[in-house]
């Protein structure tokens, strides 16, 4: 019990440490309750785009431009020789021009094309659906009425059609997007208390010096290291239950469910990641200052990559795919489906269960690679 | 006398270089046996494989009458190690690391108290218990690293160098701390490169240079080797060499040497060295600061077999 008791005298040195990290989640929880802020309100949004109109602006070309002005915000005051200008610093999304003889070609049954230039950017997106849809209705109808009076009439009537769509959902969403950038953040923490307690406390035991003494003592090597895991595993144990706790004092209503219960198991397999990622850290890091450079690089690291600060979805592509190789990335998707998910079923059930594994792999290649320089170091030694 | 350790024939190589070479020597039970050497000539590696923490390539160690192997838990038990290094934790009190290393040995708290009460008295840390390794200077660290290996009482204690480094009180009180531990019953071996430790502490003395035993045998037996019976030191200003030549041809002189207004005179044997010396000064009036005799030393053995200083 002797090797149990120094963990935890060493681990009670550094306790300021362990105080700071869990004074930041707190204060992250409590900050993030009182905004009360939804981001999945939906919000009205009309792209700019500009006309050239090199058609007679009358019958289908006039109701053409006159829908389109409906649809999007028409930006009138750019100069034509300037357009590409304005495209590139998004002062306009999309520039349509409307050919000449369009009118008369599309009666005549053709399909003139229009002239386009975009952005590319999700506004410009919106602009080439509108005008989609606007041809596309168009396209359909022309071959059953040629009289230009009556097409425009049926084109008009056909995209005034609106189908009510009803979103309905039986989650307080604002208080799980709370919860879930509660434990998103949490990775953060937890990894950076687990590696820089357990790090900093083997590395003392990992010291050369020591370890003679230890090897050349009566107590066997395979006992000493079985004390040491031990209370590794025991101090991640309670760092797990200490934010879990804090966790169900901040969010009781959401916490103390099955989806909290979901919660908190992805919180306790991305617990024994990071203690299984320490251990090896310690194996590979002997000189106890480089340990808190190595939390900063491993956690803070994870933690801007895979979106424990910033919401997943603000995440560039390229960012999010070299996440993948990170834990954090794996157990902030998880805490993200389980905001998202209305009912669970077994199709979740199968996402959540690939998730976990996936960090569970991610722990057990950690406790290999540590065996394997364990097995390294004592050849070596 | 019982033997606490026998090694027989140990031979270690670091890739092509021969570390130790075909050495054999004995522990006895209640002695202190000194190695002493250059640095570089073997010791530590020579304690290193006695305890297991270097294989070797040939030869054998039998310790309390059993083969020492890495998983000898039970000769461990009864062994205790002052590496060269201070070997704590930074993060522990004195109390807390004496205490730690010796929970390696003994699992009852209260008989493990006890030990490390005793030990921290005994290296006299008493009013150091609470502080931190980094609270202490370099002697009272020192102090604690040998409290750290020998709290459990061990009957074959290792010391690797443990004065490097260390102020003159400081390394007096190990000295005699050494010395008590030896009168409590342990058998010691003790390495190191400062032959004046050696003279006063050990009843024994091996030589190594190079991996080899160059002698070995009690001080008075290895002085013996040095070949010169007594050496007289005289601190005379512009002696002149007429002067010299005729001390040279005295009976028992081996060398003289004058150098920067010293003269050393180094006699085969003989008595009253001192007295005929200082006669013929006074018939020839020659006036001199100091005079003063010396037996031979350890480095006068270690030059006479190697013909090299022993701290080179």
């Amino acid at each position: 019990m002797t090797v149990f008791k120094t963990f935890w005298l060493i681990v009670k040195r550094y306790r300021a440490m362990i105080f700071i990290y869990t004074i930041l989640l707190i204060l992250f929880g409590v900050i993030n309750t009182t905004n009360n802020d939804t981001s999945l309100d939906f919000t009205d949004s009309k792209p700019d785009v500009y006309l050239v109109i090199e058609d007679e602006n009358i019958g289908l070309t006039k109701n053409l431009v006159d829908y389109i002005s409906r649809q999007a915000n028409i930006i009138d005051s750019l100069s034509v020789d300037g357009l590409d200008d304005a495209l590139f610093y998004r002062e306009v999304n999309y520039i349509i021009t409307i050919p000449k003889n369009y009118r008369s070609d599309v009666l005549n049954g053709l399909s003139p094309s229009l002239v386009i230039k975009s952005t590319g950017d999700y506004q410009a997106s919106l602009a080439e659906m509108i005008l989609k849809r606007y041809l596309k209705t168009q396209e359909v109808l022309i071959s059953s009425f040629r009289n230009e009076e009556e097409l425009i009439q049926k084109i008009n009537e056909s995209l005034e059609h609106k189908t009510e769509v009803l979103v309905t959902s039986k989650l307080d969403s604002a208080t799980l997007n709370q919860v879930t950038q509660y434990f998103n953040f949490a990775s953060f923490s937890i990894m950076a208390i687990i590696i820089f307690i357990v790090s900093i406390v083997l590395s003392s035991f990992h010291d050369f010096k020591v370890s003679q003494r230890i090897y050349v003592s009566k107590m066997k090597r395979n006992t000493h290291n079985r004390y040491i895991l031990m209370a590794s595993f025991l101090y991640s144990l309670i760092v797990f239950v200490l934010f879990s706790i804090l966790g169900l004092i901040l969010f009781p209503n959401v916490l103390l469910s099955f989806r909290g219960i979901l919660y908190f198991l992805n919180a306790f397999m991305f617990t024994f990641v990071s203690l299984s990622l320490s251990l090896l850290i310690s194996k590979l890091v002997t000189n106890k200052e480089a340990v808190s450079g190595i939390v900063n690089v491993v956690a803070l690291g994870s933690a801007f990559l895979c979106g424990a600060f910033v919401p997943i979805e603000y995440l560039p592509k390229s960012v999010l795919r070299i996440a993948h190789v990170l834990p954090s990335y794996w157990y902030i998707k998880g805490n993200e489906f389980l905001k998202l998910t209305e009912a669970f079923n077994k199709d979740s059930f199968l996402i959540l269960l690939e998730n976990f594994l996936v960090l569970l792999l991610f722990g057990v290649f950690f406790l290999f690679f540590n065996h394997q320089v364990t097995r390294l170091k004592e050849k070596k030694n | 006398m019982e033997k606490i350790v026998e090694l027989k024939n140990l031979t270690k190589e670091y890739h092509k270089l021969r570390a130790i070479d075909n050495l054999s020597f004995e522990v006895r039970k209640g002695e202190i046996l000194g190695l002493l050497g250059p640095n570089g000539s073997g010791k530590s590696t020579t304690i290193n494989c006695l305890l297991s923490l270097l294989h070797f390539q040939k030869g054998s160690i039998q310790i309390f009458g059993k083969e020492m192997m890495p998983d000898s838990y039970d000769i461990k038990s009864k062994i205790g190690v002052i590496f060269q290094d201070v070997a704590v934790f930074e993060e522990l009190t004195v109390f807390d690391n004496v205490d730690y290393f010796c929970g390696l040995y003994i699992s009852s708290k209260n008989e493990r108290k006890k030990y490390v009460e005793e030990a921290i008295s005994f290296v006299g840390l008493q009013d150091f218990k609470k502080f931190y390794p980094k609270q202490l200077s370099g002697g009272l660290l020192r102090r604690l690293n040998i409290a750290c290996g020998i709290a459990h009482k061990p009957e074959l204690i290792f010391f690797d160098e443990p004065t490097v480094a260390v102020d003159p009180q400081s390394r007096n009180n190990i000295l005699e701390g050494i010395k008590a531990l030896r009168e409590k019953g342990a058998s010691i071996v003790y390495t190191t490169h400062y032959m004046e430790e050696v003279e006063i502490l050990c009843d024994r003395i091996i030589i190594l240079d190079k991996g080899k035993i160059l002698a070995q045998g009690t001080p008075d037996e290895l002085k013996a080797l040095a070949n010169i019976e007594e050496k007289i030191t005289v601190e005379v200003n512009d002696l002149e060499k007429e002067l010299i030549e005729k001390i040279e041809r005295f009976k028992y002189v081996l060398d003289v040497r004058y150098l920067e207004n010293r003269l050393v005179i180094v006699y085969k044997k003989g008595q009253n060295n001192l007295e005929e010396l200082m006669d013929f000064f006074k018939k020839n009036h020659v006036v001199y600061n100091k005079i003063f005799s010396e037996r031979p030393t350890l480095n006068d053995v270690f030059l006479e077999l190697t013909g090299k200083e022993l701290r080179d």
